[in-house]
């Protein structure tokens, strides 16, 4: 497996910066694997709660999310490499506003089902 | 290309240290999928998600490996930066197996 091509663009970069987009990378991995077991055990340990096939779509969705991010968190990691190593601003990313309103919706529709169990 | 290494300058920031930890608390976020993805499995019957949580566990130790490796690169006086060839985007797929095996598990316990 050779190395890909943008290693070779631009300057090694400062080692904080490259090290803190590792973590940066492994903490959104954790994320999506956090939501994931989120869904997970929904699915297996809320049995009690009403109607059913709204668990089953947060629970789906929330493994949906979880496969987008894994995905996401690598693409991000290789173009915040690559900004770097070329001096270039970090580039926006949708990520984290998306993720917000994600969880804000999860919580939404379980404070109205919790309810109205 | 060579791995890319610089002196140790003796980060006050612990930089490498926190890099090498963040790498153990990913293996431990893998192995806890694992095991839900194996209890899915053998509650459900499903021989599939037993599977899948197996090789959650494999990617779990390989995590933990990583995490070593790393602990080592980023210790001596010579850190090495660039991580180990493969191991993110081995990562991002176990990941991906992940949600594929716990979106599985959701529709083989509906359809039991």
């Amino acid at each position: 497996m050779r190395d890909p091509k943008w290693r070779d663009e631009g300057e090694e970069p400062d080692y904080r910066f490259t090290l803190a987009n590792e973590r940066t990378f492994l903490a959104w991995i954790r994320t999506a694997l956090a939501l994931l077991a989120g869904g997970v055990l929904l699915h297996q340990f809320a049995t009690e709660l009403d109607p059913r096939l709204v668990v089953t779509v947060l629970s789906t969705g929330l493994g949906v999310v979880a496969a987008v991010l894994s995905v996401v968190s690598y693409t991000r990691w290789r173009a915040n490499e690559i900004a770097i190593r070329n001096g270039r601003p970090l580039p926006f990313s949708w990520v984290l506003p998306a993720l917000a309103a994600v969880c804000l919706l999860t919580s939404a529709v379980l404070v109205v089902l919790l309810l109205v169990a | 290309m060579a791995a890319h290494s610089v002196p140790a300058p003796g980060d006050p920031g612990l930089q490498p240290e926190r890099t090498a930890l963040a790498w153990s608390r990913t293996a431990l976020a893998l192995a806890v999928n694992a095991l839900l993805s194996m209890r899915a499995g053998f509650v459900t019957g499903q021989p599939l998600l037993v599977a899948v949580g197996a090789l959650l566990f494999a990617a779990s130790g390989a995590a933990v490996a990583i995490g070593t490796v790393r602990r080592r690169q980023l210790a001596g006086h010579r850190l090495v930066i660039t991580p180990p060839r493969g191991a993110l985007v081995g990562v991002a797929a176990a990941t991906l197996l992940a949600s594929a095996g716990g979106i599985a598990s959701i529709f083989a316990e509906g359809a039991a």
